[in-house]
């Protein structure tokens, strides 16, 4: 499936006018305000074998996100830190439209836009997961199995990656001469800060967040902004279509406001 | 009909035994007729058969379906009956036997994502079904609020001999399009009207199973209890598809529900 492509769902034009005529009156198909989220519910350490995980529900789009790590060389020009790598799949069983084989594009674009996130908000303190510095690091691998599909899996990914980084456990390990030794002890993940991504997508004049799967049938554009406690950390527009000043104003601000209360509930569940 | 017998069975259920016609989701395993769905079992003079409380739309000959146009080759168009067969509509059956792929626009006439009446021509389960609009009524849907319920609870939105959707049709002022395959077109020119005829759908199927159910919904939508001879307006505009389905499920379902009423 290349990037350009439209959603696989084929809206009917009957329920398009009907979208059109709801948003035009400020409403839409399901009754939400236009920065309104669906119900979200997230829960910890689902794989009890994973250094970390989670399982996130963002209206019927499911995600479960698994946390292992291990040890390797660092990237080549980022010696003195630890590695992160992030992988998404769309599973056969989470669509109708979804095949078994190696990510397509759009995937790929999924695992990227939520490494993003975690990367540039430097969630993790990568610098405190080397062991010795140029050679032996801490990796850290972050896979998101999409269980099922219900439109803006990119805030339903981000947010399962990141409960899943809050919940996981380190390893301590040790180096013994050039060998690698698991102590059996583990430590907290080195978090900083926690970021939330909030996605817009913009339908004509209207921008709305958190789309749902006929909403992103029909939009002309999608932005995706990742917030921490401070501001802004990453920002990815997708389609071809455009934003106007205005409608990137109000899509950062449902960012930041939204992203406030999911981060407060993160912030609340880790906390117990 | 007096002499038939029913009861709900899940799949493997034992219905009767002995020389009985294994009709409708029923097989026949030694001397015993089993249920293949869950539904309500029914022995009559011919058979035995059981009537679907759930699973997909399997397409019949002559069903009348809305279905929605997902693409088109050079020679048909593909359309998505709500089923897990996928249903192809002909050029031909359109533009006529002189149909040219290269003279005849064919997404001027449906494009993707138009829903469309169509009667199903033919259909064997070895190749797909064959849609035709060649009948009055058929063709594109031109307006309306679009609704899915599950194929299996149509005949109960009918109710018997067309009751229910006549009482929703006459107390929300509006005009209900049911296709058998389970896809429904409200319209009307009060959206209020609409509003409440959809909320009065999406309660029948909900509560198809329920003992009743006639009378909440005439409660929903403020209807005097007083038994009142109904008749239908003429078949017009494509609107009384419910009038070719198979009354006698609808009737099946009705007594159903008397039965649970006792």
């Amino acid at each position: 499936m290349s990037a350009s492509r439209r959603s696989p769902v084929i809206v009917e034009h009957l329920r398009k006018q009907q979208m059109w005529d709801a948003l035009a009156k400020g409403k839409r198909l399901d009754g939400r305000e236009f920065d309104d989220q669906r119900p979200l519910e997230i829960e910890l350490d689902v794989i009890k074998k994973a250094n970390g995980s989670a399982r996130v529900k963002l209206g019927h789009s499911e995600v479960i996100a698994g946390i292992k790590v291990s040890t390797g060389e660092p990237f080549e020009g980022l010696e003195n830190k630890g590695a992160l790598i992030v992988s998404a799949e769309v599973l056969p069983i989470a669509s109708p439209h979804a095949e078994p084989g190696p990510p397509d594009e759009e995937v790929i674009e999924l695992a990227r836009v939520v490494d993003r996130g975690v990367r540039e908000s430097e969630m993790i303190d990568l610098e405190k997961l080397v062991l010795v510095p140029g050679k032996v690091v801490y990796t850290v691998f972050v896979d998101c199995s999409i269980v099922n599909t219900d439109g803006n899996l990119f805030d339903a990914t981000s947010y399962a990656v990141v409960a899943a980084l809050l919940s996981a456990k380190l390893p301590v390990l040790k180096m013994e001469g050039e060998k690698v030794v698991d102590t059996s002890e583990t430590r907290d993940m080195p978090i900083t800060t926690i970021p939330i991504s909030i996605t817009a997508a913009r339908i004509g004049d209207h921008v709305l967040i958190d789309q749902g799967p006929e909403e992103e049938a029909c939009m002309d554009a999608r932005i995706t902004i990742t917030t921490n406690e401070e501001g802004f950390c990453a920002v990815q527009k997708g389609f071809t279509g455009s934003f106007t000043v205005e409608q990137l104003k109000k899509a950062a601000q449902s960012a930041r406001v939204k992203g406030e209360e999911v981060r407060a509930r993160l912030k609340e569940l880790t906390a117990k | 009909m007096h002499d038939v017998k029913r009861r709900y069975v899940i799949p493997g259920d034992k219905i009767a035994d002995g020389n009985f016609r294994p009709l409708m989701n029923v097989i026949k395993s030694g001397n015993a007729l089993v249920a293949t769905r869950i539904g309500i079992a029914e022995t009559g003079r011919d058979g035995v058969k059981v009537i679907p409380l759930s699973g997909v739309y399997i397409p019949r000959v002559n069903d009348l379906v809305i279905g929605k146009i997902v693409d088109h080759s050079s020679l048909s168009w593909e359309v998505d009956i709500n089923s897990c067969f996928s249903a192809h509509l002909p050029a031909q059956d359109v533009f006529g036997r002189d149909f040219s792929p290269a003279r005849d626009d064919m997404s001027k006439h449906f494009a993707v994502g138009d829903m469309i009446t169509a009667r199903i021509m033919a259909f064997d389960r070895t190749r797909d079904p064959m849609l035709t609009v060649q009948d009055r009524d058929l063709g594109k849907v031109p307006r309306g609020e679009l609704l899915k319920i599950s194929a299996t609870r149509v005949p109960r939105l009918i109710g018997k001999r067309g009751s229910m959707i006549q009482t929703i049709e006459q107390a929300t002022q509006t005009r209900v399009l049911i296709g058998q395959n389970g896809i429904v077109v409200v319209t009307g020119r009060d959206p209020e009207g609409i509003k409440l005829s959809v909320r009065a759908i999406q309660m029948v199927e909900d509560e198809a199973h329920t003992a009743n159910l006639t009378q909440r919904i005439k409660v929903l939508l403020n209807v005097p209890d007083t038994p009142q001879e109904i008749t239908r307006a003429p078949i017009g505009n494509g609107d009384a598809k419910s009038g070719e389905i198979d009354s006698n499920m609808g009737e099946v379902e009705e007594e159903l529900e008397v039965e649970g009423e006792k």
